[in-house]
């Protein structure tokens, strides 16, 4: 049996990295790929100009505005991305829950699709400082996502929620529970883990077709 | 010569209609399918010179979806064509029977050779398969 994730190993730390790094290049290489085809079109389209068959102005003014939205996509995913990289830039004991959770879930997304699920998020509208390490507290929300994963099927709906309390932020992940994950305690008690060292907590709350899990975080 | 007929499975919609859109001007006869279901689905209705299959997609993924389209008919010619490459899943999906392993982004003209090759590889197929139902009859009859 696969032991437990431990995010205090190098080589768990950098599979995680390595799972994100995968799943924005993927994301890079559809959009750099929708702007090829596109170009291509505009390529096509010239020719035919070229041949003496008159060019569609609507179509072409169309394109521009397309190639644009895919770059505004990709460069909003790279932003992401440096976002996600720079958590680990040095040591670092506190950050913004509320940019943490939108970026982290927003990296998710791309599982979650994968999965045939939605994710939605509800954030305050503020900044919410948290005593936490980042790059910890990025794997944490995202490894909590990855586990509610398990227990879904196709077009599940998920809802990651922060509520703002003292002495810690509490962050809520819930859906529907229809999966015995098998390895799922074993995740669990690895996710329970990085919470103890960011001086926070996880607990998981399975009832009735439902799952909770709910993180806490100290506020400073 | 009749044009080629190929099937373009992916989930990124805006990739499927411009590259199905530059593949139909370059004389390629192209369906259609968002999903690994939808993709098995048409594949039965068939036939296709090529199957062009992405490799992640939500639910059924590439590689489950290939298997599925072998099952139908081990002469389907299926080329990935995917932005998620690593060696391994191209060594898994060459082992499982795809004709082809290629990545995003790719260029039009390779692709549309990619698809020649697939319908050439496709009569060879079905001329030897026919050949076999001649050389099996004739013996059967004694001839």
């Amino acid at each position: 049996m696969d032991k437990p994730p431990n995010h205090r190993l190098p080589e768990d730390r950098l599979a995680f990295f390595g799972r994100v790094g995968a799943d924005v290049s993927h994301d890079m290489r559809n959009t750099l790929s929708i702007i090829g085809e596109y170009a291509g079109l505009l390529d096509d389209l010239m020719t035919m100009a070229e041949q003496g068959k008159f060019p569609d102005y609507a179509k072409l003014k169309g394109l521009s505005a397309k190639i644009t939205q895919q770059v505004k996509n990709g460069t909003q995913s790279m932003e992401r991305f440096s976002r996600f990289a720079h958590a680990t830039d040095e040591p670092a004991t506190s950050c913004d829950l509320t940019a943490l959770v939108e970026n982290t879930a927003a990296l998710a997304q791309r599982r979650v699709a994968l999965a045939g699920c939605r994710l939605q998020v509800q954030l305050p509208d503020r900044s919410l400082p948290v005593k936490a390490d980042p790059s910890i507290l990025q794997q944490a929300v995202f490894s909590a996502i990855e586990l509610m994963l398990q227990l879904q099927e196709a077009d599940a709906s998920l809802t990651v929620k922060i509520v703002a309390e003292t002495p810690a932020a509490v962050i809520t992940i819930s859906g529907p529970d229809a999966v015995a994950g098998s390895q799922w305690s074993e995740q669990l008690s690895g996710l329970q883990a990085m919470m103890k060292d960011l001086q926070g907590s996880i607990e998981a709350e399975r009832t009735s077709g439902t799952c909770l899990l709910t993180l806490k975080v100290p506020t400073q | 010569m009749a044009n080629e007929k190929v099937l373009l499975v992916d989930d990124e919609r805006e990739f499927v209609e411009v590259l199905s859109e530059r593949m139909g001007a370059r004389g390629v006869d192209v369906d259609t399918a968002a999903s690994g279901v939808e993709a098995v689905d048409k594949a039965r209705q068939g036939p296709y010179d090529a199957i062009i299959l992405d490799l992640a997609m939500p639910g059924m993924d590439g590689l489950e979806t290939l298997k599925h389209l072998l099952d139908i008919s081990p002469d389907l010619q299926v080329i990935l064509l995917t932005g998620y490459a690593t060696v391994q899943k191209g060594i898994e999906a060459i082992k499982l029977g795809a004709m082809d392993f290629l990545e995003k982004p790719a260029e039009i003209q390779r692709l549309i050779e990619k698809i020649q090759q697939a319908k050439a590889n496709r009569l060879m197929l079905v001329e030897k398969q026919s050949e076999e139902r001649i050389k099996n009859i004739l013996e059967s009859k004694g001839w």
